[in-house]
């Protein structure tokens, strides 16, 4: 296998566990946590494709640094959502938010 | 490290570090220790950053990542609380068939991504430079920069917005 494969493994397994921690967790704090993981997956394959591969080599350090930033807005504005929303009904469990049907 | 090739008895470290770290967020009960792993998960990853070559990443992803974000986090989990509880209170009904879906997806992304032909990949490393990464940033790459830095102000303004304590009397 490839240099650059063992990353790929290695970001799909992070990304997957990431997947998991969103499909599966009720706490929304955690949730939010699982979804850092999946973007640092990703930003791990792109940081391996700039590394090994001649053509990829400054735009792959550029996207990581973009999703960065943008992951950083992400955390913020979800994490205000996320309080705003306890302030009304005191909990963050993501199941008991069953009152927004319609 | 000089080189930035293919070490792989420190990666194999960094990816058991990685991983573990990960699975340590998924499924520890206390959302402190999750966040104490999600920490140790993202510290892991600047390891691997460095490791790729890559020190202005590595550096930056302890700055934001370990640094800021885990701080957010930390707030978010101090104005919030968890009840304490089984374990019915901390998955919920789907994770039950989320677990084999998960597995499957893992096995199948990394087969693709293993099988397709990326022939230009070597082991070596390709070091573009500081120099060169900023003049691409500033040059090429100058719009997105600037569109970046509109969405972090949106950002912060919404989320003073949204987590305002409204007093309406």
């Amino acid at each position: 296998m490839n240099a650059v494969e063992w990353y790929f493994v290695l970001a799909a397994l992070l990304f997957c566990i990431g997947a998991y921690g969103v499909l599966a967790r009720r706490n929304l704090i955690i949730v939010v946590m699982s979804l850092e993981l999946m973007l640092n997956a990703v930003n791990l394959a792109l940081v391996a494709v700039a590394n090994f591969v001649p053509a990829a080599a400054g735009r792959g350090t550029l996207f990581v640094l973009f999703v960065i930033t943008i992951a950083a807005a992400e955390v913020t504005v979800g994490l205000a959502i996320i309080i705003a929303n306890y302030r009304n009904r005191r909990t963050v469990q993501a199941d008991e938010y069953h009152d927004m049907k319609g | 490290m000089p080189g930035g090739d293919f070490h792989p008895v420190y990666f194999s470290i960094v990816a058991a570090w990685i991983l573990v770290a990960g699975i340590g967020v998924v499924a520890s009960r206390s959302v402190v220790r999750a966040a104490v792993s999600m920490v140790l998960c993202f510290l892991g990853v600047a390891f691997a950053f460095a490791l790729l070559n890559s020190a202005l990443l590595a550096i930056v992803q302890i700055l934001i990542y370990v640094g800021a974000i885990s701080v957010v986090i930390i707030f978010g989990i101090m104005l919030t609380e968890t009840p304490a509880g089984p374990r019915q209170q901390f998955f919920n009904r789907q994770s039950v068939i989320a677990a084999p879906l998960v597995v499957a997806t893992a096995v199948l992304v990394a087969v693709i991504l293993v099988s397709g032909d990326l022939l230009t990949a070597g082991e070596t490393a390709v070091n573009p430079g500081l120099r060169q990464l900023s003049s691409l940033l500033f040059n090429r790459y100058v719009l997105p920069f600037e569109l970046v830095s509109l969405v972090l102000l949106a950002a912060m303004i919404g989320a003073i917005v949204l987590a305002r304590r409204e007093d309406r009397q």
